[in-house]
């Protein structure tokens, strides 16, 4: 069995826990407490192809090429050790984006196949609680071959 | 000065409180009390989907953060922690925390709990 999205997911986790200071790393759950941060989450994205105008004869089970937009939300803590979200923003991009093993490995990028990893931008959030805290949604756009009879 | 916990806290958990276990597991060594609890578990339905809903219960229960601190445990030590209650057994998987007029060390925490066996 490989299946490129779960790969590329299992990966980003990886890579986000490598940030320094990050505290708690974890996957499609939102349940953070202060005690959590700073928090790196990555949330499963949307996968989206361009099938839809596909009716020729091609067999169904033959590969196409998706696009995945996972998000990856990170959270900074005004405790401890201080982290702010412009250090944050500035790690996940940088690490996301040179990973060898998401690049060469798994969505194959350049000379080693026809995937591609874009950084598609992120929105920043800031309120205060006990005390302040600064929030950053980070999005990627994974291109990647799906080969149904791989899964 | 009114003691809020004498006087609020105390008859409302003598009368509809629970007794409850309190195992702590994220810290070293962990810890184990015996605590009252009010059973706070609630009907909650959770979007699956755009057309359809998933029914089931939000457990919670509400304790007192001085009886918790009065058993050695720390906040740093909820998370995690198992609390066994009405015959079920839950993990803290997060907590919000009341206040009093006393101060917030003086009130009560509502803990988020999850089935043990979901991780």
């Amino acid at each position: 069995m490989v299946d490129v999205r779960e790969d590329i997911l299992a990966r980003l986790l990886a890579v986000v826990a490598t940030i320094p200071n990050i505290k708690t790393a974890v996957r499609g759950d939102m349940d953070l407490t202060p005690e959590h941060l700073p928090a790196a989450v990555v949330m499963d994205g949307d996968e989206e192809t361009n099938d839809a105008a596909d009716g020729s004869m091609r067999p169904a089970n033959r590969p196409t090429v998706v696009q995945m937009t996972p998000e990856i939300i990170l959270v900074e803590s005004e405790v401890g050790e201080i982290v702010d979200i412009g250090t944050l923003r500035r790690e996940v991009i940088k690490r996301v984006l040179t990973d060898t093993e998401l690049n060469e490995n798994i969505v194959k990028t350049g000379r080693h196949g026809n995937g591609a990893i874009r950084y598609l931008g992120c929105q920043t959030d800031v309120g205060w609680m006990r005390s302040l805290h600064g929030a950053l949604r980070a999005q990627f756009l994974f291109k990647y071959t799906l080969r149904p009879e791989d899964l | 000065m009114i003691d809020y916990g004498a006087l609020l806290y105390d008859p409302v958990y003598a009368e509809i409180g629970v007794p409850a276990t309190f195992t702590v597991t994220s810290t070293s060594g962990g810890a184990v009390a015996d605590i009252t609890v009010i059973d706070d578990t609630r009907p909650k339905t959770l979007p699956a989907g755009s057309s359809s809903d998933v029914r089931d219960v939000a457990p919670g229960a509400f304790a007192r953060i001085t009886e918790i601190a009065e058993n050695g445990i720390a906040r740093d030590g909820w998370l995690d922690a198992v609390l066994s209650f009405n015959g079920r057994n839950w993990t803290v998987r997060s907590y919000e925390l009341r206040g009093s007029p006393s101060g917030e060390d003086q009130g009560e925490v509502r803990f988020l709990l999850k089935a043990v066996s979901i991780g």
